[in-house]
């Protein structure tokens, strides 16, 4: 093939033999919200948020949408997200390890 | 709540990145050359993929915020049986973000070059460095040019990711008045030609900038760029001035922000003029001509950024199907086309409710890529996705501004709306939002090219 020629040499990862993964993990795209600041997966940027218990990445957030101060910029982007949100984006942080 | 001391720390702990922005220009790397392009990302080893039993052909044209970080998650979420290839025409990317202070010196210009090896090595996409000209939505293929040879590529979905091209105003529409007048508004030879024709101007002279109206890419870009000139006119051509000519009726962001530094930090500096689009460039006699009454504008140094268009791609492919012809409309639950099946437009390109920015593509782009694995598995996209912007500006040399919002899924108006209380810009420039700004972009660029 001509074109497997013209690629740039691109090794595959190899894929670990898990059990099959699903197509879409609960919580998974609204916590991708935070990996601009806060690091793919919440590993790095302004302050790791992965592998911390649920309640604790939900009780911060509604903490800072509570304060509600115009001037921070985590306070606001906490006021983007419903409850149910919140807790999806807990449950999948906490995952991450 | 406040974070001070860990910020710090990180900031401490960084990346040579981040020491080499901050330290701006640094001898060790002391570049300028429009030659030093040397991507920074280092390989590593693979990622972990996880098993999905998904698979598919993707090609993705453009490398820039939005189609890199596509590739990269495409793979992370739905595994090595999703073939991506990521066609992009230069060997690196050059960022927009944080260009304005290539201009004053802050910040190196090859600290903002992003390679491909890393979305390589770690997560198995296959880039090819190439030029697309067409797409075949029948046969599902798109053509492209590679060292002046043509070649094409199968697909089983299609994504483009070109950003921006511009209209250019009568006078401005041969490469050399292009570079005489630069836009600086894709990063890069244009911004080091602008940088050098700023430190040539003589003092006491006027930078003219003008802004097109809206959408344009970065709404508080060419403001910020105004603020940044400003303050290194002030500081090293005393008397100079910069003319602001925007064809909008207004300031289109952080209004509070920009009208104090308009009017208080660069009083007597800065003169802004709304309502005064571009009609034609005289190059010659250094004038720009404006809807604003008949009298042409002079200025010593010309930064004209012409209207934009999404990408030509998306237009030769039949997409730009919006009320002006210009962007390319999508269903922002998956950034399908509502024209072509199975291509989907994002980032710059696309038209939405959202603005055209570097970080709200990324997220675009996670939102295109949880939808496509899902369409690739017989699911349905996610119903209710949420998307965030956010923007830091520089307004002098060491302080910097704000602007951020998180965006909801309107079921009713099928589009992406601003969620009020979510909505928000900084009190007041700072240096500590100055120094945010550098772990923002060093985080938000790992998270796309890394
Ligand atoms: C001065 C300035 C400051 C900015 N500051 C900010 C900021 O602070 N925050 C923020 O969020 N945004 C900012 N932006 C906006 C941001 O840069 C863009 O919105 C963002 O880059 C859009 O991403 P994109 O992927 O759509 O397009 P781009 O990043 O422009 O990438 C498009 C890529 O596609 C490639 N391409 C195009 N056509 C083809 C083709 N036919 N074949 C192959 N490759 C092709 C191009 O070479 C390019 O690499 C700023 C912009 C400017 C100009
Ligand atoms: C625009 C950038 C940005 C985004 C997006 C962002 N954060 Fe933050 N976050 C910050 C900053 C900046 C701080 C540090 C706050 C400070 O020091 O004042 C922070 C702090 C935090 C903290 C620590 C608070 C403390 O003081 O202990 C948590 C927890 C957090 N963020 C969670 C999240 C989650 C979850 C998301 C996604 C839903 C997210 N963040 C998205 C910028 C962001």
């Amino acid at each position: 093939m001509r074109h497997a020629v013209l690629l740039a040499a691109a090794l595959a990862a190899p894929a670990l033999a898990h059990a099959q993964a699903p197509a879409s993990v609960p919580g998974r795209l609204l916590a991708s919200n935070c990996f601009q600041c806060h690091g793919t997966d919440g590993r790095g940027g302004f302050d790791e948020i992965a592998g911390k218990s649920p309640s604790e990445i939900v009780n911060k957030l509604k903490e800072m949408r509570a304060e509600n101060k115009p001037g921070e910029i985590m306070n606001r982007h906490a006021a983007g997200y419903t409850d149910a949100q919140l807790k999806l984006i807990g449950d999948y942080l906490a995952t991450r390890k | 709540m406040k974070n001070v001391m860990n910020r710090r720390r990180m900031l401490a702990t960084l990346g040579g990145l981040s020491a080499a922005l901050l330290a701006g220009a640094m001898p060790a790397r002391a570049d300028d050359g429009e030659h030093d392009r040397r991507p920074r990302s280092s390989t590593t080893g693979p990622v972990p993929l996880p098993v999905t039993g998904i698979k598919g052909k993707v090609v993705i044209v453009g490398g820039g915020m939005a189609g890199v970080t596509l590739a990269k998650y495409l793979r992370l979420w739905g595994g090595a049986g999703i073939d991506v290839t990521l066609v992009e025409r230069e060997g690196a990317y050059t960022s927009n973000i944080l260009s304005n202070l290539v201009l004053n010196g802050n910040v190196a210009m090859s600290s903002l070059s992003f390679g491909y090896a890393k979305v390589a090595s770690s997560y198995g996409v296959k880039v090819l460095q190439a030029n697309v000209d067409g797409v075949d939505a029948v046969a599902r293929r798109v053509h492209y040019m590679r060292n002046g040879l043509p070649g094409e590529l199968p697909y089983d979905r299609l994504v483009l990711a070109p950003g921006i091209d511009f209209d250019f105003p009568p006078g401005l529409t041969t490469a050399e008045a292009q570079l005489a007048a630069p836009h600086a508004w894709k990063a890069g030879a244009q911004t080091l030609a602008l940088r050098d024709q700023l430190k040539a101007m003589p003092a006491g002279g006027t930078f003219l900038m003008t802004i097109p109206a809206k959408p344009y890419r970065c709404p508080p870009g060419p403001y910020e760029r105004a603020c940044v000139v400003a303050d290194w006119l002030r500081r090293n051509k005393p008397g100079s001035k910069v003319l602001v000519l925007d064809a909008n009726p207004g300031i289109t962001a952080e209004v509070a922000t920009f009208t104090r530094a308009f009017n208080v930090t660069y009083q007597g500096i800065v003169t802004y003029i709304p309502n005064a689009a571009v009609t034609t460039v005289d190059i010659g006699a250094h004038f720009v001509y404006t809807t604003f009454g008949s009298t042409p504008f002079h200025g010593d140094v010309l930064n004209v950024i012409p209207p934009h268009r999404a990408g030509r791609i998306v237009a030769d492919a039949g997409l730009a199907n919006d009320p002006v012809g210009k962007f390319a409309v999508v269903d922002v639950l998956s950034y399908e086309s509502t024209m072509i099946p199975g291509i989907h437009v994002i980032g710059d390109a696309a038209a939405t409710t959202m603005p055209k920015a570097g970080h709200i593509a990324n997220q675009e782009a996670k939102v295109c890529a949880d939808a496509m694995i899902r369409l690739m598995a017989g699911l349905a996209p996610d119903p209710s996705p949420v998307t965030n912007s956010a923007c830091y500006s520089p307004i002098t040399r060491e302080t910097a501004s704000w602007l951020t919002s998180v965006f909801a899924y309107d079921p009713v108006a099928r589009a992406m709306a601003a969620v009020p209380a979510s909505s928000g810009e900084a009190h007041a420039p700072s240096k500590d939002h100055y120094e945010d700004m550098f772990i923002w972009f060093d985080t938000l660029m790992k998270d796309a090219f890394a």
